[in-house]
Parts: C-alpha cells; sequence; structure tokens
C-alpha cells in the first residue's frame, strides 16, 4: 500500500479519535449533571464537531484534492451548520436573558 | 440502435397551426399530452390546496372541537369549491402516473419495476388525497353538524394526508432502483438518489401520527416544512427531467440519446431533413 | 489504477460518482435543517433539555462516534487498496468496515433499549423525541450503509466488475454516515 498516504490516514484517524476524547472531556466538564447552559462547552462541542467534519471532507472524502466547486460546497456546508447552530443557540440565551 | 421514425417537417408558423401538426403527425403526442397534464395537474393542485380551499399548510392539530369548528366556518365555500374541482381533476393523474411507468419501461431494468409503480401510485391517490378531500368536503358540507364528528372529520383528513406516506415511499424507491439500475441512461444517477432523499422525508412523516404539537406534528416543521421543500424540489426536478427524457427518445431500446445543445439542433435541422430524433425539439 | 493514483494527487478529481456527492450535500443541507430546528426548541425550553440530556451515556455516544470514525478510516483504505489493485486486501476493509457499523448497530439498539426500560420514549418529552429522532433516522442512513457496502462487496469480489468509481461511490456515502454522527453526537451528548 501506498506508504505515505496509508499514514496520513493513519495519522488523520488517530487525531480525529484523540479530538473526540477531548469532546468526552468537555462534555464532563460541568459533571455530568445538569447544571445550566454553558455558552462555553457548547462552542467547543460544535466547533471540534465542525473540524472533525472539515476533517473527514478534506482528508477521509479527499476533498484536498476535488475540483473547487466541492471544496467549496463542502466548505460552505460546514460554515452554514456552524454558524445556523451557534446563531440559534446565542440568539435563544439572548433572548432568555432580556 | 434507434428506430428509424419518419416523420414530415415540423412547420414553422403560427402557434395554433404547430400544435395542430403536432397533434396529427408527432409521434411523442402522447408522451406530450401526458407530460402537459401532468404540468396542469400539479399546479391546480397546488393552487387549489394552498390558495382557494387554504388547506395547506396545515392548521394545528392541537386545536380544541370550538376552534376546529370556526376553521370550518372559515373555510367552507373554499373547501367546497375547491375540493369540487380536485375530484373532477383527479383523472389528471393518470397520465402523470402513465409518464413515469413508461420512463421505467424505456429503461434497460425489467418492466415489473414500471408495473409496481404504476400499482402503487395509483392506490397512493386514495388515501394520499381523496380521502383527505372527501373528509374536509364532508366537514364543511354541514355546519350544523355535532361538534364532535367535525373535529373527527378533521382529525381523519390529515391524518390521511399527512400520515400515510408509506405508499409513497415505496414508489419513490420503485423507482430509485430501477433509475440506479438502468442502462440506458434515461435519468441522472443524481436523480436516483434523490429519490432516495424524497423516500426518507416521507418516513420522516411517520411522527405524525404520535404527536399533536411540536416539530414532529402534522404542521411542524421537521414533519411538514421541511418534507415540503424537499417534495417542491423533487417535484420540479422530475417534471423538468421527464421533459428532457421526452424530447430524447427515440423510440428504441438502446441507451437514450443526449440531448443535443440547441445550436447544434437547428443546424441539424436546417442541414438535413429530420429523422425524427430531434425533430419535436422546441 | 495508477493512473487513478496520479489523478488523485493533481487538483480536480471526484472520488466517485458526482451524482452521489449531489446526493452527500442535499441530503447533509436537509440534516441541517432538523439540526436547526433541534437547536430552535432546544433554546425555547433549556432547563428540560438539559435534565433529560443528563439521562443519556457522553462514554456511549464517544465510544459511537470512536466506531464510526474507525469504520471511514477503513473504508478510506479499502478505496486506497483498490487503487492499487490489492483486492484482497481491500475487501478485508470493506469488511472491517461493515463489522465497525455493525458494532454501531448493536451498540445504538441496546442503547435505546436502555432508555427505554429507564422510562424515556419516543414521546417522553420534547428532548427525547429528537433523541430518538435524529438517532433513527441516522440510522437508517447506516442501514442503507450495509447495501452500499453490499455493493462495493459485490464490486471487489470479482474480477470482471472491479469499478473503482462504485468503490468511491460507496465510500462517500460512509463517510457521510460517519460525519452526519459526529454533529449529532456533539448537539446531543456534549453540548449544555
Amino acid at each position: 500500500m501506498n506508504a505515505s498516504f496509508e499514514n496520513r490516514l493513519l495519522v488523520v484517524w488517530l487525531a480525529l479519535c484523540a479530538v473526540t476524547i477531548v469532546s468526552l472531556i468537555v462534555g464532563s466538564l460541568d459533571g455530568r449533571v445538569a447544571h445550566g447552559t454553558n455558552a462555553a462547552i457548547t462552542t467547543s462541542a460544535i466547533g471540534i464537531a465542525v473540524v472533525k467534519v472539515r476533517i473527514i471532507f478534506r482528508e477521509f472524502m479527499e476533498v484536498r484534492h476535488a475540483p473547487i466547486l466541492l471544496r467549496r460546497l463542502t466548505d460552505a456546508w460546514v460554515l452554514v451548520t456552524a454558524t445556523s447552530l451557534l446563531g440559534t443557540y446565542f440568539a435563544g440565551l439572548a433572548f432568555s436573558m432580556g | 440502435m434507434s428506430a428509424a421514425v419518419t416523420v414530415p417537417d415540423a412547420p414553422t408558423g403560427s402557434l395554433w397551426h404547430r400544435i395542430v401538426w403536432h397533434w396529427r403527425h408527432d409521434p411523442k403526442r402522447e408522451l406530450w399530452f401526458a407530460w402537459w397534464m401532468m404540468v396542469i395537474f400539479y399546479n391546480l393542485y397546488g393552487l387549489l390546496f394552498f390558495v382557494v380551499t387554504r388547506v395547506q399548510p396545515p392548521p394545528d392539530p392541537a386545536w380544541d372541537v370550538a376552534t376546529v369548528v370556526e376553521w370550518f366556518a372559515d373555510h367552507h365555500h373554499g373547501v367546497l369549491a375547491g375540493f369540487g374541482i380536485v375530484f373532477v381533476i383527479t383523472g389528471f393523474i393518470v397520465p402523470t402516473n402513465a409518464l413515469l411507468a413508461y420512463s421505467m419501461r424505456r429503461m434497460s431494468v425489467s418492466r415489473a419495476f414500471a408495473y409496481a409503480y404504476l400499482v402503487i401510485y395509483s392506490l397512493s391517490a386514495v388515501p394520499g388525497m381523496l380521502l383527505t378531500c372527501i373528509a374536509l368536503t364532508a366537514g364543511a358540507m354541514r355546519p350544523d353538524r355535532d361538534p364532535e364528528l367535525i373535529h373527527w372529520l378533521y382529525d381523519f383528513a390529515f391524518m390521511a394526508f399527512d400520515g400515510t406516506m408509506g405508499v409513497f415511499l415505496i414508489g419513490s424507491l420503485v423507482w430509485m432502483a430501477a433509475i440506479l439500475l438502468d442502462r440506458n441512461r434515461v435519468f441522472p444517477k443524481w436523480f436516483g438518489y434523490l429519490n432516495l432523499c424524497n423516500a426518507l422525508t416521507e418516513v420522516v412523516v411517520a411522527p405524525a401520527w404520535i404527536f399533536k404539537r411540536g416539530a414532529f406534528a402534522w404542521d411542524g416543521e421537521i414533519a411538514w416544512w421541511i418534507n415540503m421543500v424537499v417534495f417542491v424540489i423533487y417535484t420540479t426536478v422530475f417534471i423538468t427531467l421527464l421533459r428532457q427524457m421526452i424530447v430524447r427518445e427515440d423510440f428504441g431500446t438502446g441507451p437514450l440519446p443526449e440531448l443535443a445543445p440547441k445550436e447544434a439542433t437547428a443546424a441539424e435541422e436546417g442541414a438535413e431533413a429530420p429523422s425524427g430524433l430531434m425533430g419535436t425539439a422546441r | 489504477m495508477q493512473l487513478a493514483n496520479d489523478a488523485a494527487k493533481s487538483s480536480g478529481y471526484v472520488p466517485g460518482q458526482p451524482d452521489m456527492w449531489a446526493f452527500v450535500i442535499f441530503e447533509s443541507f436537509l440534516f441541517t435543517g432538523y439540526f436547526v430546528v433541534y437547536m430552535v426548541c432546544r433554546t425555547q425550553s433549556p432547563e428540560l433539555y438539559l435534565q433529560s440530556q443528563a439521562e443519556l451515556s457522553l462514554r456511549i455516544g464517544t465510544f459511537n462516534t470512536l466506531v464510526l470514525l474507525t469504520s471511514s478510516w477503513s473504508v478510506a483504505r479499502c478505496v486506497q487498496a483498490a487503487r492499487e489493485g490489492a483486492f484482497q486486501s481491500a475487501l478485508k476493509q470493506a469488511y472491517l468496515t461493515m463489522g465497525f457499523g455493525f458494532v454501531f448497530l448493536v451498540s445504538k439498539v441496546s442503547e435505546w433499549a436502555q432508555e427505554i426500560q429507564k422510562g424515556f420514549g419516543f414521546s417522553t418529552n420534547e428532548f427525547f423525541s429528537f433523541y430518538y429522532f435524529l438517532t433513527a433516522i441516522h440510522f437508517l442512513h447506516l442501514l442503507i450503509g450495509f447495501i452500499v457496502l453490499g455493493v462495493v462487496v459485490y464490486q471487489l469480489r470479482s474480477p470482471a466488475r472491479r469499478s473503482l468509481e462504485l468503490v468511491e461511490t460507496g465510500a462517500t456515502y460512509w463517510h457521510t454516515i460517519d460525519f452526519l454522527w459526529v454533529i449529532i453526537f456533539s448537539l446531543l451528548y456534549v453540548m449544555r
């Protein structure tokens, strides 16, 4: 098997798993008992998630080598998803406090 | 190998003259007739359900009996008039389903796909549309009926419409399977996958049976609104693709010829006698 | 196959059918629609969601995520092996991917069973409606994924059939199951 590509895939997989463990830690930060909404945890959670998705796109799905349209479309999805989710969350926080 | 279909020269001239010519000579006239019936049907369907009867977007399943009776009173004339027309034009579904089944006949896959689709979609109009229209018309017909009965008709109507997507689901999957297996390139593969998207949205409607409020109720953001967006996109796409199929049709059994650019078509028609391949291009 | 490797290195190579990519993009935006509806509903009853969310096991969710990430890794290796003509190796990776998918399946079903036993069903409250809905619609995509992998295996087994395009198409679909779960995990299990 093409050694460098194989290694790259291995590194990507390890990185994704490591980052997932970070999510586990982040999600356990408030003692895993419902305390209250926590913007820091949520932002980290969603932020980490979209970073992982983008890595999956670019490395596993090989969008790195894809035509520019596909790169733009996948990036657009990541951006739209992150923005709409975090935007909704923060709008919700703002309204509940106001 | 395409069948040799010789057609006299398509005329240029007034619209009426051209229509008469196509009615008499065009070998694809039945296909075009079916396609136009389909376009008219979907436009009327949208108009009748959303504007005349105003039963779509659907009203709230959580309303109490009094509010429901009031809704029927508000919609009395629209419902009776609108659904009166729907009952008359229901037959338009026939050429629509026939054209879709025809597209599967043209494919390299077994004819069983076309027949299965025809059976499923012919049956689906009963729960998927007619039961709703009948129940709502019955509800509107006698405003002095027992309110509990009116409420029952209301529930029955909307559950019939939004909750019986299972039939449409199987139909979409049949069409999807046919498209993905087809070697005649009648439709692009992405349309096969779009059928899968449509089929999945039918599944998403299922929770409407359980919830009377929220995103999963029959008027919910997920069970109705997002589904409607997908449905409109899906319908627009297949109407367009069916049109392209008819233009490309060569009445053969091999791969369907690709759509030629308009300039090339015009040049061909000018340079030589039309072979009937693109003779009906508009 | 070597040609495909070179093509993959230069810019402008679409792995698998572009049609499948159209599906992936469309389906992904559809899911974003579902996610946003979830988030909007969540912001309106934060306490309910927080309390219900505490009933879920973050560890199981993390395990699920790791399993799917690994399955993505194996299907990517499958594609790479197929490109180099190492079809037996590719087949092995495809079977491994199915295996990981199956682990996810068992884990998810037993998680549902656990939650139902604790008394939390589809209509228990709004959070649980979303929990079951999102995980179930994802699960449905997973089931379709098994069929897709079946097609990939079918292609790889016979020398007459080996279509690299179909193998790549199948892999593209499988990765979608993975990345959609990554988002679902963050929304159901991690966020507060």
